[in-house]
């Protein structure tokens, strides 16, 4: 066994993380990527996509973790997707008005159409999961200092 | 109408576990629970006879849908829910770290 396996759980958990963790994060990037044709969209894709991360970490531990997605990427991807939002919602006043569709709709039904929707859709991806990601890690890692009473 | 009541005793059921119980976790689920009541009246609300999923396909002509807008509104609720929920939950264990309990009867402090 190698080193990295000392931690975290039991050998029967790992080998199943290891053969689910990238199917579960495929399934949350096709939620968000078909959000606009079909039910599911940039919440639950970002959703899904946040706990195939919180899965590696319960089953190896935080430094397995942390070196496939470290806490200040997160932070970045969480404000990464902020802006984005924003950015594409700010871009509609080249046209006219705000959440301006400015790019062609395409065809109905196909996954290359709506124009922004599927730019909101990545957006809000990226800031639900990296923001789950870190409220799990802020909940389950973190200590506080700790404090005198009175 | 029965189920808009049955929804009103789950609401009532939240209400109660906050009201009644002494352990700050207990409080944080009752605050769910009560929440998800919410959730599920609004859901019904949307609910038409006979209707089908608000979901555009090109194969079948849609007739009778029930209202999408209540099922956006739960959407954008649940977000906000699981926010508050990790807000609760913040302070539930910064509570735990100072006083040592759960039991909101011993937390002596806050009183003076």
């Amino acid at each position: 066994m190698s080193k990295e396996h000392d931690k975290g759980m039991s050998v029967i958990v790992k080998t199943i993380t290891r053969l689910t963790v990238g199917l579960i994060l495929l399934y949350g990037i096709y939620i968000v990527l078909h959000g606009h044709v079909s039910p599911g969209g940039g919440f639950a894709g970002g959703i899904i996509i946040a706990l195939s991360f919180i899965h590696i970490m319960l089953a190896y531990g935080k430094e397995v973790a942390f070196k496939k997605l470290s806490k200040s990427v997160a932070s970045f991807f969480e404000s990464i997707g902020a802006i984005l939002f924003l950015v594409v919602a700010l871009l509609g006043f080249t046209g006219g008005y705000f959440f301006l569709n400015f790019i062609s709709k395409g065809e109905p039904f196909r996954l290359f159409s709506g124009g922004i929707i599927p730019i909101c859709n990545i957006a809000i991806a990226l800031k639900v999961g990296a923001g789950l990601f870190a409220i799990f890690v802020a909940l389950v890692l973190l200590k506080f200092e700790p404090e005198k009473k009175g | 109408m029965i189920i808009y009541l049955l929804c009103l005793v789950l609401f009532l059921c939240g209400v109660y576990c906050v009201l009644r119980k002494r352990n700050i976790i207990k409080i944080i689920i009752g605050i769910i629970i009560s929440e998800y009541a919410v959730h599920l009246f609004l859901i019904l609300l949307a609910y038409r006879l006979g209707g089908r999923s608000p979901i555009f396909s090109p194969d079948r002509e849609i007739t009778n849908m029930v209202d999408p807008l209540p099922h956006a509104l739960v959407l954008t609720a649940i977000v906000i829910g699981l926010a508050s929920t990790a807000l609760l939950v913040g302070i539930a264990m910064r509570i735990y770290e100072k006083y040592g309990t759960f039991d909101i009867t011993r937390i002596r402090e806050l009183k003076r």
